[in-house]
């Protein structure tokens, strides 16, 4: 089966959204785009089994997810994070002169069990809907909801989003006058 | 709350009820869960500005002429 161009576009035109969620599911880019490079393997010899019209970045997702998830129970140990090294080996910072600074925030994800790193990644950044996401992980529609509520408890806490002085302009303030000194 | 019931919950919860069971877990207030996500998608958005990385283009290239020679 040739891959019409307008179907290798749509798969390009995939690949920014795949590599964004891979990243922040694994925490390594490199690993990430190994699995992008795997889902698009995979993707093409199984186009048989697309259903035309039906979404082609949820079929896309389910396919990465689900070599993650594989990968992930082969290499659990090595995938175990206590000390927060995902954080660590996270090192994105594309442009330089970013004012704003997502440490923080990615070594909190870090934190977050897999499953719901996973659902709050497709329902809070990668735009899919609940039912979507669910279909996407192989779950109930209750379990995502409850997975994404937990993953946002869970961030909430890490970051003290609750504690008022943390917040707004001030702290961003303070993080980049504490990154230049 | 009391804590006199719960304790024998039923092990296996049935799909429909976890929707219910949301409603026992705690919620964030509307601002907070706003900062996280806003915050999730600004790091989310930066990945997704970050170029495309060649391998792939070159992949599906690749298999696109690949295709094309085999005889089928």
């Amino acid at each position: 089966m040739t891959p019409e161009p307008d179907l290798r576009d749509a798969l390009l035109a995939a690949v920014p959204s795949l590599r964004a969620f891979a990243i922040s599911l694994s925490g390594q880019v490199d690993r990430a785009d190994d699995l992008v490079q795997d889902t698009l393997l995979r993707a093409l010899s199984n186009l048989h089994r697309f259903e035309r019209g039906t979404n082609l970045n949820a079929w896309l997702f389910t396919i990465l997810r689900n070599l993650f998830h594989s990968e992930y129970r082969k290499r659990r140990r090595e995938v175990e994070d206590p000390d927060g090294s995902y954080a660590g080996r996270l090192k994105v910072q594309p442009e330089q002169g970013s004012r704003l600074d997502f440490e923080d925030f990615r070594s909190a994800l870090a934190k977050l069990p897999p499953d719901q790193r996973e659902a709050l990644l497709l329902v809070g950044a990668s735009g899919f809907s609940y039912e979507e996401a669910a279909h996407i992980c192989g779950c109930a529609v209750g379990t995502i909801k409850s997975r994404v509520n937990r993953a946002r408890f869970r961030l909430a806490s890490l970051l003290n989003v609750d504690d008022v002085d943390d917040l707004g302009p001030d702290s961003m303030t303070r993080a980049a006058l504490q990154n230049s000194i | 709350m009391t804590s006199e019931k719960g304790n024998k919950l039923a092990r296996v919860i049935p799909e429909e009820s976890l929707n219910n069971k949301l409603a026992d877990e705690p919620k964030l207030d509307s601002t907070s869960q706003k900062r996280i996500g806003d915050q999730l998608r600004a790091m989310y958005d930066e990945l997704m500005q970050q170029p495309v990385p060649d391998r792939f283009k070159d992949l599906l290239d690749q298999l696109d002429k690949k295709e094309q020679e085999k005889p089928r």
